[in-house]
C-alpha cells in the first residue's frame, strides 16, 4: 500500500476515516457569546491576563490530537499489518546468495528472507536452485526445496567478496534446464565483485529477476595508520544511508579493549561523505599493542583491521655529541634526524641540560637509540649500552669530528681509523664520491639511490676480513658507508657520514629517510631478520583467519601461505587474517591500504527491486491502539493544563526539583587544594650569579692557587669594565660538585696536580655544563716544565684524567685566523705569566675555498674548552697602580698588557661567539653598499 | 450586577440636534441650568474679605503713620485722640478669577442604574453651579479655553452657549484633559471630571496649569458601578475611548484586581495634585450634587491666604 510493505485485514473500516471531518467541526463547539458591557476604567486592567477562561474556540492542535486519536483507533480497527506475505507465483525459483563479508552485518534477515522464498516454493512444490556468488563456476543444483534448504543454511559469509561474473555461466546453465524460473539475487549493495556488470548480464539472462538487496550502507575499516601521537584508521561506506556515526574499538592480540575512538561521516573532518577516519589518542605502548581494530556492531571481515609488527611504533632515543645550540637548528644533527624519523617513529630527545642523555634517554626503554656524532662515553653509559644491544637494541651511531677523534670503544661494528679523509677538500685530488647500489644481502637492498647524494668526509675502516660482511652500503670507490654489526640480539649501525650536512648531502635526501626507516624496522624483529635473510619469495602460512562475520578462527583448508611481502586484500586463497609465526605474524586484511567501498549501482539493468526486510508480518494493530492510548492521556493533560489545573499542582513540585538541582551544581571544588610542587629555593649563591654576568674560576683548593685565580680574574673584569661595554660584576670562585654553573658564560680552571679528582657525577655536570654552551678555560700552568716529547707533566696527566669520558671536541692551537684573536684586539696568542706555552680550542671545520681569503673563521658556536699552560690568571693580576701582581716570565709591562689583551678577547669570544667574524667584513660590506 | 449603558450622541450632546438658538439651549440644559441655579443658591455667598489689608469697604486696623506715604490714608478723627498720626486701613475686598473645565469626553458620557446622573450631566451641574455660585460672590469666572473670565449675572447661559458654539465646530473633538494654558498667580482652576487618563498626562496638565503659582480643585466624579465592579460571569467589557475589549471568563475574579488598580489610580491622582498644592474632591453620581458644591465651597473658604471668603 502507498509503496509501503502495509496491509489490512478489514479495509472497510477505513471508510470511518470520512467521519474524521465531521468530528472535527462537532469538536469545534463555539461557547455562548460573553455579554459586553461598556466600562471606561477598562485601560486600568486591560493588561491582566484572564486567570482562567474559556476560549472561544477549542485550539487547533487540540482538535488535531483528538483527530488523531480517531484516527488511530480507527486505523487499529482496520487491522493494519506490517510486510504482509508477498503473494508469489508458481515458478521454478534460482537463488542467488551473495555472501561476501559486505553481506555478514545483517545475514540473518538475509536468510530469513532466502527461506521466505524457499518455503513459499515448497508450498508450490517448486524445484529451487540456491547458488553463492563464491561458488564461483559450480553448477547449480535444481534440488526440492527441503534439499534446498539444506544448501542454503550451509552458506557462511566468506572473508571477502568474490567476483560474481564467474557465476554467470552456470547461471545460464540453470535457466537453459528451467526456463520459466525466477530468478531471486539477494544482493550485498557493493560494487566490488563487479556487481553492476553482473546484474546486466542477470537480467538479460533471466528475465524477471528479482533483487532483494538492503538500503543500508555496508562500513568496513581499510589503511590503520601509526602516526605520531596517534593511530588513524580510514572509516568507509558504500553510501550515504544509515548511520553516520560509530564507535572504533582497539584491541590487542588476546582480544582485551585498549580504546575506543569515535568517528562521524557527517562531521566537516570526513574525507568525503562516505569516507572517515577514527583517531586513537594513545600512548604509544599502547597503541603497539593494537592487533585489531574493528567497527563497533558491524559484524563482518570488512568492518576489521588486523596490525601486525609493522604498524609498531619505534621510541627512538636521539643523543647528539654536539654542544647544545638551539638558535642554529639547521646545523644540529638532531634536526635531521628528527625530521627523517617523525613519520614512522616516536623520537624521544633527552631536555636540555640533562647531566646524562644516555642513561635518561635507556630509561625510558627506546628500541633504538642513536648516537650522533659521539665520541667517548662514560664508562657507565657505555655498560648500560652494552647491555641494550645484548637484550635487542640497535645502536644507531653517526660519525662526526668527536668520533673521528675519540678512542676506540667497542661499540662500532667495524674496527675504524681514526682521522677520517676528506674527499674534494683543497688538499685533496679526489671529487665527492656517490653511493654504490646496494648489495643484496643488505636492508637496503631495493632502496633507490638518488644522483644527488655525495660525500664529501667519512670515517673510514681497517680493512679487516669480515668488513665486507658487515657492510650495508658502501661508496662507488668501495669504502663502507654503512656497517653493521650483530651483538647479542642487538644490532650496531655506523653511519660513516654525520648525521647533519656537513659530511655529505645523505641526511637532505629522500634515501636518508627509506635508510633510517629500514634499520628502524629492524627493531624488535632484528634477531629474526638475520636468520631468514636471503631467502626468496619466503612464505608464511596462515594461523589465524577471519570468517566472514570478522572472528578469528582455524584457518580452512583452502586458505594458503601468503610470501611476506603480500601486500592485497584478502581472497578465497588467501583469507584475512593472521599468518605465519606467532612472534612476527604478518596482517591480511580484507581492504586493502586505499581501498573504497562504492555502492552498487542496479538501476542500469532494470532488475525488478525488493527491499530486504524482515519477513515475518507485524501486526500494527496493538501499537496504534497503544499511540492512542498515549494521545489520550497528552490529551488529558493538555486538557488540565488548559483549565490552568497543572501549574496548581505541579508548580511547586517543579520549584522544589529546581532547587535540588541547583543544589546538586554546587560542588565541592573549593574545598579542592591545589597540590603545590615544592621547588628546591635557588641559594643565595645562585640568585647573585644569576643577576649579574660575572666571571667564575674553580676553586682549586690550593689557597695559593685560588687567591692567583681570584686576583687575575677581580684585575680582568676591571679592565673589562674600563674599556667594554660589558661591566661585569666581582668574580666568584664555584665549586663544580655544589654550585650551579650554568649562570657563568666563563669557568677558568686552574689545574693542580694533586687534587683529588673530581666524582662522576661532577665529571658529568662539568660536561654538560660545555654542551650546554658554557666554555671552561683549564690552565696547566706548566709552560716551563713542559717539553715536547718528554713525558706529560703531572699537571697534564691530572687534566688528562679528568677529560676522560668527558666528551671532548677535537682541538687544534689556537689558529693565527681563529676569531678569538680578533674579537676585541688583534692579538697573536695568549699569553699569561709565561708567554711560551701552547693555546688549544676547538678545531674549526676545514676552510671552504669558495669563500676566499678571509681575515678570520669561527665554527658555529663558541669553543666549549680552551686549555693553555701560561698561567693566565697570574699574568692578568695587577697591583692597584697597574703594575703586575706576580714576576712575569720573561717580565715587563707589554706582557701584562698583552695577556690582559688575551684576557679580554676571550671574554669577548665566549659572549658574542662567532659575530666578529662578520665583523670583520664590515668594511666590504659597506665599500659594496656605496657602489 | 448593575445595568450599565453609555449615552447615545444625542443625549451626550450639550446642544440637542436642533441648531442654533437661544431656546435650544434651554431645551438642551432645562433641568441642568435649574439645577445648577438651585445648588448654587443653597451655598450663595456675598462678596468676601481677604483677611488682608487693602482697597474695601471693611475696617480692618490702624496702625501708625509713616513718613512720607500719602496723607489721604491718615483717619484724622483717630489721629486726634494722642499724639501720633494713625492711618485706618481696610480689609482688602478683591475679586477673584477662578477658571472652571468640564470633561466631555465619551468616557463621562456613562450611567449605570445605581447612577441618579451621567457622569457628564454630573459634571456639568456642578461646573455651571460652581460658576454661578462664584460669580455671585464676586468672582470672576471663565471656562477654560472658551471664555475669557467674567463676572455676568447670566453666566450659566453663557457658559452654556460657549459649550454649544465649541460642539458646533467642524472637527470637534472632546478632550479628556484641559487645554495647556498657563493661569495667572493667584487664580484658580476647578477641575470636573472622571480622571481616568493616565495619571503621568493629568500631573503633566497640573504642572503646566500651576506653573505660575495658580492653586486648583480636581473633582473627580465616578459612577458607583466604576467603584464597586459588581460584574460577574461572562463578560467582554469594551472602552469608551478606544477600541480596546477585555473578554472575561468570570468577571468577578477580576474584582479585587481593580479595585487595588482603582485604588491606586486615585492615590496617583491625588498625588500628582497634592505636589502642586491642589486640592481632589472625590465625588460619586449616585450622591446629590449639592453634596460636591458644598465640599467645594468649604474648601474654597478653607484657604484664608488664597480665596475669598465664601460665606457673607
Amino acid at each position: 500500500m502507498f509503496g509501503l510493505p502495509l496491509a489490512f485485514t478489514i479495509p472497510a473500516v477505513l471508510v470511518a476515516l470520512a467521519g474524521l471531518p465531521a468530528l472535527y467541526y462537532l469538536l469545534r463547539v463555539t461557547p455562548p457569546r460573553p455579554r459586553r458591557v461598556p466600562f471606561p476604567p477598562l485601560r486600568l486592567i486591560l493588561d491582566l491576563r484572564p486567570r482562567d477562561e474559556t476560549p472561544a474556540h477549542t485550539p487547533w492542535w487540540l482538535l488535531l490530537l483528538r483527530s488523531a486519536i480517531a484516527a488511530a483507533i480507527i486505523l487499529a480497527m482496520a487491522g493494519p499489518v506490517f510486510n504482509p506475505l508477498p503473494a508469489g507465483e508458481s515458478r521454478p525459483l534460482l537463488l542467488v546468495m551473495d555472501d561476501g563479508w559486505a553481506a555478514a552485518p545483517d545475514w540473518d534477515l538475509r536468510m530469513a528472507a532466502a527461506m521466505q522464498r524457499i518455503e513459499e516454493a515448497a508450498r508450490r512444490g517448486q524445484i529451487v536452485g540456491v547458488a553463492a556468488t563464491s561458488d564461483g563456476g559450480r553448477e547449480i543444483l535444481a534440488t526440492d526445496a527441503a534439499q534446498a534448504l539444506d544448501r542454503l543454511r550451509s552458506i557462511k559469509p566468506m572473508p571477502f567478496i568474490a567476483d560474481r561474473l564467474a557465476l554467470l555461466v552456470p547461471i545460464a546453465n540453470f535457466i537453459a534446464a528451467q526456463p520459466k524460473a525466477v530468478a531471486v539475487w539477494i544482493a550485498d549493495g557493493v560494487e566490488r565483485g563487479d556487481a553492476r556488470e553482473f546484474s546486466e548480464k542477470l537480467a538479460r539472462l533471466a528475465p524477471g529477476a528479482v533483487l532483494i538487496t538492503t538500503g543500508q550502507a555496508v562500513r568496513a575499516l581499510a589503511g590503520p595508520k601509526n602516526e605520531s601521537g596517534e593511530l588513524g584508521v580510514r572509516v568507509l561506506r558504500s553510501s550515504a544511508h544509515g548511520p553516520a556515526q560509530g564507535v572504533v574499538r582497539a584491541l590487542d592480540l588476546k582480544g582485551r579493549g585498549l580504546g575506543e575512538a569515535r568517528f562521524n561521516f557527517s562531521e566537516p573532518g570526513a574525507t568525503s561523505s562516505t569516507e572517515t577516519s577514527a583517531k586513537f589518542d594513545l600512548p604509544t605502548d599502547l597503541r603497539n599493542d593494537i592487533a585489531r581494530l574493528e567497527i563497533l556492531d558491524e559484524h563482518s571481515a570488512g568492518a576489521v583491521s588486523l596490525l601486525d609488527e609493522r604498524w609498531k611504533r619505534r621510541r627512538i632515543g636521539i643523543v647528539s655529541g654536539e654542544t647544545a645550540d638551539l638558535s642554529l637548528p639547521l646545523l644540529a644533527p638532531n634536526y635531521y634526524l628528527r625530521k627523517a624519523l617523525m613519520p614512522f617513529a616516536d623520537v624521544r630527545e633527552a631536555r636540555p641540560g640533562t647531566p646524562d642523555p644516555i642513561a635518561a634517554l635507556l630509561d625510558e626503554h627506546v628500541g633504538v637509540l642513536i648516537l650522533a656524532d659521539v665520541g667517548n662515553l662514560l664508562q657507565n653509559d657505555h655498560d648500560r649500552l652494552k647491555q641494550f644491544i645484548e637484550s635487542g637494541g640497535i645502536l644507531l651511531r653517526f660519525a662526526g669530528t668527536r668520533l673521528a677523534a675519540a678512542d676506540s670503544d667497542d661499540l662500532v661494528p667495524v674496527r675504524l681509523r681514526r682521522g677520517g679523509r676528506i674527499l674534494g677538500g683543497a688538499l685533496s685530488w679526489e671529487t665527492p664520491k656517490r653511493l654504490a647500489p646496494f648489495d643484496a644481502q643488505s636492508p637496503f637492498f631495493g632502496l633507490e639511490i638518488p644522483d644527488e647524494v655525495t660525500v664529501r668526509r667519512q670515517v673510514l675502516a681497517e680493512p679487516d676480513a669480515d668488513l665486507p660482511g658487515k657492510t650495508w652500503a658502501h661508496l662507488v670507490d668501495g669504502t663502507p658507508l654503512v656497517t653493521a654489526s650483530q651483538d647479542g640480539r642487538g644490532l650496531i649501525v655506523l653511519f660513516h657520514v654525520t648525521a647533519d650536512t656537513t659530511w655529505s648531502d645523505l641526511p637532505i635526501s629522500g634515501l636518508f629517510v627509506e635508510m633510517l626507516r629500514k634499520v628502524v624496522d629492524l627493531s624488535g624483529a632484528s634477531a629474526n631478520a638475520a636468520e631468514t635473510k636471503g631467502e626468496k619469495a619466503q612464505t608464511v602460512p596462515p594461523v589465524r583467519t577471519l570468517d566472514g562475520f570478522g572472528v578469528l578462527g582455524t584457518p580452512p583448508p583452502t586458505a594458503k601461505s601468503v610470501p611476506v611481502t603480500f601486500g592485497q586484500a584478502g581472497d578465497a586463497d588467501h583469507p584475512p587474517g593472521f599468518y605465519g609465526a606467532s612472534d612476527q605474524l604478518l596482517a591480511v586484511n580484507a581492504l586493502r591500504a586505499d581501498d573504497t567501498l562504492r555502492a552498487a549501482d542496479y538501476f542500469a539493468s532494470g532488475l525488478a527491486s525488493e527491499p530486504l526486510r524482515q519477513a515475518a508480518p507485524i501486526d500494527l494493530r496493538p501499537a496504534l491502539l497503544a499511540v492512542a492510548f498515549l494521545l489520550f492521556i497528552a490529551d488529558a493533560l493538555a486538557s488540565l493544563w488548559l483549565s490552568g489545573g497543572l501549574a496548581r499542582r505541579f508548580g511547586r513540585a517543579a520549584a522544589a526539583l529546581a532547587m535540588i538541582g541547583l543544589a546538586c551544581s554546587f560542588s565541592p571544588s573549593s574545598l579542592r587544594a591545589d597540590p603545590k610542587h615544592a621547588d628546591p629555593s635557588p641559594s643565595q649563591n645562585d640568585l647573585q650569579a644569576a643577576l649579574n654576568t660575572r666571571l667564575a674560576y674553580v676553586v682549586s683548593g690550593d689557597p695559593q692557587v685560588d687567591e692567583e685565580s681570584k686576583d687575575g680574574l677581580t684585575t680582568l673584569s676591571q679592565v673589562l669594565a674600563q674599556r667594554t661595554a660589558l661591566i661585569p660584576a666581582d668574580p666568584v670562585g664555584v665549586d663544580p660538585a655544589r654550585d650551579e654553573l650554568a649562570f657563568y658564560p666563563m669557568l677558568y680552571w686552574p689545574i693542580v696536580a694533586g687534587r683529588p679528582q673530581p666524582s662522576a657525577a661532577e665529571k658529568a655536570k662539568v660536561a654538560a655544563y660545555m654542551k650546554q654552551g658554557g666554555t671552561i678555560v683549564f690552565d696547566t700552568r706548566d709552560a716551563l716544565t713542559a717539553h715536547a716529547g718528554a713525558p706529560p707533566t703531572p699537571e697534564a696527566t691530572w687534566l688528562r684524567h679528568l677529560l676522560d669520558g668527558i666528551d671532548v671536541p677535537e682541538l687544534e692551537p689556537v689558529p693565527s685566523d681563529h676569531v678569538v684573536t680578533k674579537t676585541f684586539y688583534l692579538i697573536d696568542g695568549f699569553v699569561g705569566r709565561y708567554e711560551i706555552g701552547q693555546t688549544w680550542i676547538e678545531a674549526l671545520p676545514p676552510a671552504n675555498p669558495a669563500d676566499g681569503a678571509r681575515p678570520a673563521r669561527a665554527g658555529d658556536g663558541v669553543s666549549p674548552i680552551v686549555i693553555t699552560s701560561n698561567d693566565l690568571a697570574a699574568g692578568w693580576a695587577s697591583e692597584p697602580d697597574g703594575e703586575s701582581l706576580y714576576p712575569l716570565v720573561p717580565g715587563g709591562a707589554r706582557q701584562h698588557e698583552l695577556a690582559l689583551r688575551g684576557g679580554i678577547n676571550l671574554v669577548m669570544y665566549t659572549l658574542t661567539g662567532n659575530y666578529k667574524t662578520d665583523q670583520v667584513h664590515v668594511r666590504d660590506l659597506l665599500e659594496r653598499l656605496a657602489h | 450586577m448593575s445595568d450599565a449603558r453609555l449615552l447615545t450622541a444625542e443625549e451626550r450632546q450639550v446642544s440637542s440636534a436642533a441648531e442654533g438658538t437661544a431656546l435650544d439651549l434651554a431645551a438642551r440644559l432645562p433641568s441642568l441650568v435649574v439645577a445648577a441655579k438651585e445648588i448654587a443658591s443653597s451655598v450663595m455667598h456675598g462678596v468676601h474679605g481677604r483677611r488682608v489689608a487693602g482697597s474695601g469697604e471693611t475696617f480692618w486696623q490702624f496702625r501708625p503713620f509713616v513718613a512720607g506715604e500719602s496723607t489721604a490714608g491718615i483717619d484724622w478723627r483717630r489721629s486726634a485722640r494722642d499724639d501720633r498720626i494713625y492711618v485706618r486701613e481696610r480689609e482688602w475686598e478683591g475679586a477673584h478669577t477662578l477658571w472652571i473645565w468640564i470633561d466631555h469626553s465619551p468616557s463621562m458620557a456613562f450611567i449605570s442604574k445605581l447612577a441618579l446622573q451621567s457622569k457628564l450631566d454630573r459634571a456639568l451641574v456642578l461646573g455651571l453651579a460652581a460658576a454661578d455660585l462664584l460669580v455671585h460672590g464676586g468672582e470672576r469666572v471663565g471656562l477654560m479655553g472658551l471664555t475669557r473670565p467674567m463676572a455676568a449675572r447670566d453666566i450659566v447661559g453663557r457658559f452654556a452657549e460657549a459649550m454649544l458654539a465649541e460642539e458646533r465646530m467642524s472637527g470637534f473633538a472632546s478632550a479628556e484633559l484641559p487645554p495647556s494654558m498657563t493661569l495667572a498667580p493667584r487664580t484658580q482652576a476647578i477641575l470636573i471630571s472622571d480622571f481616568l487618563s493616565d495619571p503621568a498626562a493629568i500631573a503633566e496638565k497640573i504642572d503646566v496649569l500651576s506653573s505660575r503659582g495658580a492653586r486648583g480643585y480636581l473633582i473627580m466624579i465616578a459612577d458607583p458601578v466604576e467603584e464597586a465592579f459588581p460584574f460577574v460571569g461572562h463578560t467582554e467589557f469594551l472602552d469608551v475611548d478606544s477600541d480596546a475589549r477585555l473578554r472575561v471568563g468570570q468577571a468577578e475574579s477580576f474584582r479585587d484586581e481593580y479595585v487595588v488598580r482603582l485604588a491606586a489610580h486615585r492615590d496617583a491622582v491625588t498625588s500628582a495634585a497634592r505636589r502642586r498644592g491642589w486640592n481632589v474632591l472625590p465625588h460619586r453620581t449616585d450622591r446629590p450634587a449639592s453634596e460636591a458644591l458644598l465640599a467645594l465651597r468649604v474648601r474654597l473658604e478653607a484657604d484664608p491666604t488664597q480665596f475669598a471668603r465664601v460665606a457673607g
